[in-house]
């Protein structure tokens, strides 16, 4: 005979409160994260009147393409939108591509004594310095090679930034794959390079979109250095573009909800992008698979 | 087809030493088993044929070349892993095929030789599977397609069958016996199962701590073990080791006598004697070397093994498998006088008699 059983009344309440609150909690983080996306976006399609509108317009009533004419087209935020792509770009796949390889010696190699955690600790003790530190020497350097207002200058200031968490992130993303793989490839018949690139590498394909979605972002909204290594137009990127509509007289908030807003749309293109292989790297060292 | 010999080989990590002076000959076709328990060296004593550790010292040869510091890929062995290694991303047709693919094989002739050695392991129906997709038993084939697939001079296994159930290893040792018999190719083998070791070898060195402890066919190194180590390792149920003294060619412990050994004297003594070779008796019977209660009786189906209580110890016995006693029950117990083996407690090496 069939029993049927019920839940008492009280567990089912209790279970719908903790179920509440879950929701409730994921509402307010989703709305801290999301409203000044939603404002910029809406201040961007205002007139400069209605952006300072009390009671505050939330839906612009007139929406205008003014500012985006302004900035894209009158301006030339088009151009630093084009140097952020190609600074970004490019120090994504300089960090990745050494990161991959020293992070994968660092895994995979043999040290005397205890150089192995020396070299990493070194390598990730530079990250402890403030980037600001670094500026004056910098400048300094690049002014010296005659590299100011380059992009190749930004791409090598950038990477020495982003290439000690490129190499942590991959060295621990090596470590968690069984050395055996590699192992059988040598035994296989294949060169220590090629067990690299033909085993490792494939499979460490969420460690390396992972990092590379870090190096973007980093790379993308970098402001200081920037700032201080380009001066003109043809080399400086989004971030100083648009705190440049700062100015000694006027704010120009339609422009800089404009481009801000499509400052946005490349980074959560390529998230969207590499998602699937994001989870699985962010999870890194938590999961054992 | 190959021998291999290693020569006054050593390997050191750091202060500790994994192999120690470690000399042997595996004949060509030859099929040897490296019998220990874990951390005895008998791993890394395969990797270093496999070019995957280097010796500290001494010489490792295949045939006639002397393979220290030659790069894996030119060694010519292939590897079972005890993992089995399948590449995840690549389907069992491209794991089988790696080792042809970076000798640069052309595809035709490639494909041709997959198809073969899949038949062979039965993986046919299963080329385009990702090893996820398998079970236990059929990833365990392709890592053995994968290392039979380009005929090597030498077979290395490290542990192959100890993924897999109790069911399914029996069956898989058959077939590895049977493969290695039909290629012909020489084989060392590593595990810590002594049942693995003597169905399949032809030889078996049994190593403990760097060193082999004894060479010999399974045979050999069952009925006459060598040294107090290699008595206890090999059996299932292990072999009696009563230490005690023996003083003119009797041992005495406790209340246990066993006569005949000679006119043997040795002050530490241990005696061994494998359960087979031990038998119930009756309490008053003629010539019963103990009398003690049963501790416990285990039915295994072909016969029952008796634990009875010998001073702070036990002693197994294999009697029929009707026997009838309950635990407590005082029974006499006979020993095969002569089956049973002496050992030096100090030397650790068997005493003969």
């Amino acid at each position: 005979m069939a029993t049927v059983t019920t839940m008492p009344t009280h567990k089912r309440s209790r279970e719908l409160f903790v179920r509440l609150s879950a929701y409730l909690t994921i509402l307010v983080a989703l709305v801290v994260t999301l409203f000044p996306v939603y404002w910029i976006a809406a201040n961007s399609f205002k007139f400069d009147i209605d952006i300072f509108a009390v009671p505050p317009e939330w839906l612009p009533r007139h929406p205008t393409l003014k500012h985006y004419d302004e900035a894209f087209i009158q301006r030339p935020f088009l151009r630093y939108a084009l140097n952020s792509f190609l600074v970004a770009m490019g120090t994504t796949v300089v960090s990745v591509g050494f990161g991959t390889m020293a992070g994968y010696a660092l895994a995979r190699f043999s040290y005397p004594w205890q150089w192995r955690k020396q070299i990493s600790f070194w390598i990730l003790s530079t990250r402890m310095m403030p980037p600001i530190v670094s500026i004056i020497p910098l400048y300094l350097f690049f002014n010296y090679f005659d590299m100011l207002n380059t992009k190749s200058a930004l791409i090598i200031a950038y990477t020495a930034f982003n290439l000690p968490f490129a190499t942590w992130m991959m060295k621990s993303y090596f470590q968690d794959l069984p050395v055996e793989l590699e192992e059988a490839a040598i035994v296989d018949g294949d060169t220590r390079w090629g067990a690299f690139l033909h085993v490792a590498l494939p499979l460490a394909r969420p460690g390396l979109a992972a990092t590379a979605i870090f190096c973007l972002i980093i790379s993308w909204n970098e402001f200081l250095l920037s700032l201080i290594i380009t001066l003109t137009e043809q080399s400086q990127t989004l971030p100083i573009g648009i705190a440049g509509r700062v100015t000694q007289y006027k704010t120009y908030w339609g422009e800089i909800s404009a481009a801000g807003f499509m400052a946005c749309v490349p980074i959560v293109i390529f998230a969207f992008i590499v998602q699937k292989h994001l989870v699985r790297g962010l999870s890194l060292g938590a999961v054992k698979g | 087809m190959a021998s291999v010999r290693f020569k006054n080989v050593s390997k050191k990590f750091g202060e500790f030493v994994a192999v120690a002076n470690f000399n042997l000959e595996v004949m060509d076709k030859e099929f040897l088993v490296l019998l220990g328990p874990s951390g005895c060296g008998k791993t890394t004593t395969m990797r270093m044929v496999a070019g995957l550790e280097e010796a500290t010292s001494g010489d490792i040869y295949i045939d006639a070349d002397r393979i220290n510091g030659v790069l894996p890929k030119y060694r010519d062995v292939a590897m079972v892993f005890q993992s089995y290694a399948l590449y995840p991303h690549l389907t069992v047709e491209d794991n089988i095929g790696y080792p042809l693919k970076i000798r640069k094989v052309p595809p035709a002739e490639r494909k041709r030789q997959i198809a073969e050695v899949a038949r062979r392991v039965e993986l046919d129906s299963m080329l385009s599977r990702l090893p996820k997709e398998l079970s236990g038993g059929q990833r365990q084939r392709v890592a053995l397609a994968r290392a039979i697939v380009r005929t090597p001079r030498v077979f290395l296994m490290d542990e192959p069958l100890s993924n897999l159930d109790a069911k399914l290893r029996t069956q898989m040792r058959a077939e590895l016996k049977h493969l290695q018999h039909d290629l012909q190719i020489t084989t060392i083998y590593v595990t810590h199962d002594q049942i693995e070791a003597m169905t399949l070898a032809h030889r078996v060195a049994v190593m403990n701590k760097g060193v082999i402890e004894q060479l010999g066919t399974p045979k050999e190194i069952y009925n006459n073990p060598r040294t107090l180590f290699v008595a206890g390792f090999i059996g299932s149920p292990p072999m009696n080791l009563i230490p005690g003294e023996v003083t003119n060619g009797v041992f005495a412990s406790d209340s246990f006598r066993v006569g005949g050994l000679g006119q043997a004297n040795v002050s530490r003594a241990v005696l061994g004697v494998r359960p087979e070779d031990v038998h119930v008796a009756r309490v008053d019977g003629a010539g019963v070397n103990l009398v003690a209660p049963i501790y416990s009786v285990e039915l295994t189906g072909e016969s029952t093994f008796v634990s009875v209580r010998l001073g702070g110890q036990l002693m197994t016995v294999r009697a029929d498998k009707n026997f009838a006693g309950q635990i407590d029950q005082q029974i006499g117990v006979k020993v095969t006088t002569d089956r049973v083996f002496l050992f030096d407690g100090e030397t650790q090496y068997r005493v003969d008699f």
